[in-house]
């Protein structure tokens, strides 16, 4: 066998639903049709009607880039520029109308998105958003800009690690090796979490694991014949609450489940790993408060990987003021370093990775892969409606074809993949495995606040 | 004493109108006109702006001008056409284009007022909203406590000058304003849009750097206020562009993409660009990071040494970006020989940068500057080494802000190019560059900045930085920039000054 590196493949594949403009351009009733714009315009919004040569087109303001230059061209002030009432409804909470839109580009495209002139949102924000990661000018020579991007390693590993190896007297391995699954990259897709989906984009999601060396999450009633022929061991069922455990079959293919649990776990558990002694075994649950102490709970009775599900927006679930996945992550990472115990278990977290930056930051704050819901749903043009039943679906989500789904999945985790190893690259660390944790990488808002106010208070006091 | 006084605006270049057409555009206010409008004329008899204007002969009005008009809050006046109009037709409030340009780094009220300094040369009130972004943190929430308005003062009698070198060897170089242009390459933005830039530098008797792509040689006549960057890419560095200039300037990161390196995109990688970065033309060009024969302060002492044994006489700054340990940086940098240590903060400007780096990587220059002033005091080497902050400091007062916190002066770049009529669209990065023409390499756009213009509109808004910060020193009741360096004493944090007011 030769040896091929990993590599995601990426090509263009352009979305099905007609595209959101975020600037529109309106053309007044006093254009006079004398063309300038479309000298003016660099982009091609403005173009001379097709069916009456001396008429201007409705302005295709999909293409419009904020650059004024028609507008200031106009020798009749007839046009002007609003942002899009489409664009300003996309989505809620923290899916943005400008992370919607960049994940819509990144589906397409597969590419990091690169633009000029300097960053130009909000200072900083809750959560994800007060957190910078750190990077060194001089002195760690572990990475060679954007070329020997290829030698920084995104593996990670699913599933339970003895912390040494016992040998016997003729150095034969006396250590039984719990069963684990190694991935090309720390994510996963979740189509579990999906508000809507079918067979079609559930096989999509089965072959885009294979092309990125991922699992698929499958609600245990949705797996197909199809399904397991398609993807075969990266399927990985996940099964509901409260399911009986003894009646269950699993495939032989099937290399991992994942049980979704409340309050008692400890017997589906005990009979899920009797039964299936070679399979990876993932308790599921809701990120509440205490979740620390649940977790530490499964620590003890030895459960190898734990999927943490936090809601749309990232938060634990629960009345009043809840925690965010950032500081929820932290809090178990810290409990599970002070037992000496986190290279025992596995963490996976969802809910709230809106943006490529988000999976570095769960990293950061604790997790060993993030799982892809939401994400995956606005890659496939998903506008996220209140509303969302499917069949009346602005983007047609229901007419996916598979394939489709593939390459926009595909492009999406290989962008995102590119710019976590931007940032990795950047902060001079070789292998996603070693960013787990790295809060001494990380710059957190509430921190360097924090020094600030020291250093104005104190000057108070000087001056 | 006294017969010193009242010189230091002997030097400065004087302002001049330089308008443009172009930045004509933009209203406030949009005031809309229904169809129940009967053409009757009263708005026109009314409005002594001339936002109305009737034809005579034509059955209609002409569209209100609505770039005169100054909005709502003309109710209060008898003449407002909106109140007075007996058909109703008329209303007015804000317009979709003020609403849709700019963000909140840099809002729509900011750039335009930038231009208008840009045009006229005339300052705005320390407090203008202008002045602040809405960013909601950093130099946004940073304000000067200032004492009331002491009468008038003469700009004349306040010294704005800084020196850039502060060790024994080298020339002494000494700028008469606290900035010098950030580097911007070759490539990244036109030669003229460069030629501006530098003949602005050499107007106010300051200093342009080249940027990483290369010295064009119709800068050499401005080559005494020329910085040479030599960045990781080595892009048109050679021993003649390394020897004409006075400062060297080391780019070891850019504030907006720390840790990646220069990009150009292939698109704006013209044959001209080509030819002076010695590439392929039409190839995208990634500059490596970090420099590969600088893995140490021991090895970045070399590197120095290399610049200063083809250039002897040079004073080196080092461009740096501000991680965690930025200050251990720093004080590497000083100890290898730098003149200059240059902090470039994570909200800096750029010609391409991946949207992941520029929010996410390395730390904001509010929290760097503090950090590494204080430890190099404490070091006891503060006053061996000019401290210069760049990366997201987009007016003058945030210019003298960053000075409170402890640097020598600022380096600025993107209020420049705001200055030639940037609307911070944020297309520069390829295609045919930016649809304005001034960070475009296309022949036809480029033509659009002319250099003479750009020089003046330059020149006008530093006049107008210069005013402010004279302004700023007389309320302060100092006498020279200089001693505002470290004075955090006179910020307050906008949201601690909320509370205290509420106690």
């Amino acid at each position: 066998m030769t040896f091929e590196r990993y590599h995601i493949p990426i090509r263009i594949i352009p979305g099905r639903a007609s595209p959101v403009p975020k600037f529109v351009i309106t053309r007044a009733d006093n254009c006079v049709n004398c063309g300038k714009c479309e000298k003016a315009c660099i982009f091609g919004v403005h173009k001379r009607s097709e069916a009456d040569f001396r008429k201007m087109s409705d302005p295709l303001s999909h293409l419009c880039k904020n650059c004024f230059r028609c507008i200031s061209d106009c020798p009749q002030r007839a046009l002007s520029m609003s942002i899009g009432s489409d664009y300003k409804a996309l989505g809620r909470g923290i899916w943005t109308p400008l992370r919607i839109s960049t994940i819509w580009g990144e589906a397409e495209t597969g590419k990091i998105p690169v633009l000029g002139a300097g960053f130009r949102g909000m200072f900083a924000g809750p959560d994800y958003d007060g957190m910078w990661t750190d990077m060194s000018e001089i002195v760690r020579p572990t990475r060679d800009g954007i070329h020997g991007r290829e030698s920084i390693s995104t593996c990670a590993d699913i599933g339970g690690k003895p912390s040494r190896l016992e040998f016997g007297g003729s150095s034969e391995l006396k250590t039984v090796m719990p069963p684990s699954i190694e991935l090309s990259i720390p994510m996963l897709l979740d189509t579990s979490r999906l508000t809507y989906h079918n067979n079609a984009i559930l096989l999509g999601c089965a072959q885009a694991s294979r092309l990125l060396d991922s699992i698929v999450l499958v609600s245990e009633s949705s797996i197909t014949q199809e399904l397991l022929d398609v993807a075969g061991r990266r399927i990985v069922p996940v099964i509901s609450e409260g399911s009986d455990i003894k009646t269950l079959k699993l495939d032989d293919r099937v290399h991992m489940v994942e049980l979704s649990v409340g309050s008692s776990w400890k017997m589906a558990f005990k009979n899920l790993s009797k039964s299936y002694p070679d399979v990876v075994i993932a308790l599921r649950i809701q990120a509440s408060k205490g979740i620390e102490d649940k977790v530490l709970e499964m620590l003890d009775a030895d459960v190898p990987v734990i999927h943490i599900d936090y809601d749309d927006d990232g938060r634990e679930s629960g009345r009043g003021e809840t925690r965010h996945a950032k500081d929820s992550m932290l809090s178990i990472h810290r409990a599970l370093v002070s037992r000496g115990a986190r290279d025992r278990i596995t963490i996976i977290t969802s809910g709230g990775i809106a943006a490529a930056e988000h999976v570095p930051k769960s990293i950061i704050c604790g997790a060993d892969l993030v799982s892809l819901d939401k994400s995956l749903m606005v890659a496939l043009s998903c506008r996220n409606c209140v509303d969302c039943t499917g069949s009346t679906c602005p983007a047609s989500i229901d007419c996916s074809d598979r394939d489709w789904v593939e390459g926009r999945m595909t492009n999406l985790v290989g962008a995102w993949r590119d710019q976590m190893l931007e940032l990795l690259g950047a902060m001079g660390i070789r292998e996603v495995r070693r960013l787990r944790g790295e809060i001494g990488r990380a710059i957190f808002f509430e921190d360097i606040e924090r020094d600030m106010d020291a250093i104005l208070s104190d000057g108070e006091k000087h001056g | 004493m006294a017969e010193r006084s009242g010189h230091y605006m002997d030097s400065f270049p004087e302002v001049s109108l330089s308008p443009a057409e172009r930045l004509q555009f933009m209203n406030r206010f949009s005031v809309k006109r229904s169809d129940k409008c009967i053409s009757c004329g009263m708005c026109e008899s009314l409005c002594p702006y001339g936002v109305h204007k009737r034809v005579e002969g034509h059955t209609k009005i002409l569209p209100p001008d609505d770039r005169k008009c100054m909005g709502p809050s003309c109710d209060v006046n008898y003449f407002f056409c909106v109140a007075n109009c007996p058909t109703g037709s008329l209303s007015v409030g804000p317009s979709d284009n003020y609403q849709s340009m700019g963000d909140p780094r840099w809002p729509a009220e900011m750039i335009l007022s930038t231009w208008r300094q840009a045009e006229s040369g005339r300052p705005i009130a320390l407090d203008d909203p202008a002045n602040i972004g809405r960013s909601g943190g950093g130099f946004d929430k940073l304000y000067f406590r200032l004492p009331e308005s002491q009468g008038r003062f003469d700009p004349a009698d306040f010294d704005t000058s800084v020196r850039l070198n502060r060790r024994g060897k080298g020339e002494q170089i000494e700028i008469p304003v606290p900035f010098y242009g950030g580097g911007m390459s070759f490539g990244s933005i036109s030669v003229h849009t460069m030629l501006a830039r530098a003949k602005a530098a050499e107007m106010l008797g300051t200093f342009v750097s080249t940027g990483e792509g290369g010295y064009p040689d119709a800068l050499i006549p401005f080559k005494d206020h020329i910085v040479t960057q030599i960045a990781t890419g080595l892009f048109g560095v050679r021993e003649a562009t390394i020897q004409r200039s006075r400062i060297l300037e080391f780019k070891y990161a850019q504030g907006a993409k720390p840790g990646l390196g220069g990009h150009l995109l292939h698109d704006k990688n013209t044959p001209e660009v080509a030819r002076m970065r010695e590439a392929v033309p039409y190839t995208s060009l990634f500059s490596p990071f970090p420099f590969h024969s600088v893995y140490s302060v021991e090895d970045h002492k070399k590197h120095l040494d290399w610049a200063l044994a083809i250039n002897p006489k040079a004073l080196i700054s080092v461009k740096v970006s501000t991680p965690n340990d930025v200050e251990m940086v720093s004080v590497g940098s000083y100890y290898a020989g730098a003149h200059i240590v240059h902090l470039d903060g994570g909200y800096g400007g750029t010609g391409a940068a991946p949207e992941i780096a520029k929010k996410n990587i390395a730390m904001p220059i509010e929290y760097a500057i503090p950090k590494v002033h204080r430890f190099l005091m404490n070091e006891g080497i503060r006053d061996e080494v000019t401290l210069v902050a760049s990366g997201g400091l987009r007016t003058a007062m945030d210019a003298a802000k960053s000075i409170a916190l402890g640097a020598d002066c600022v380096v600025i770049g993107t209020a420049d190019l705001v200055a030639l009529g940037c609307v911070r669209c944020g297309n520069c990065e390829s295609g045919r560059g930016c649809p304005r023409g001034i960070a475009t390499t296309d022949p036809e756009l480029q033509q659009m900045t002319h250099s003479d213009w750009g020089a003046q509109r330059i020149v006008n808004m530093y006049s107008s930085w210069k005013l402010q910060w004279c302004e700023l020193l007389h309320r302060l009741g100092m006498k020279g920039i200089s001693e505002l360096r470290g004075r955090t004493d006179l910020l307050r944090h906008a949201d601690k000054q909320a509370k205290e007011v509420g106690k």
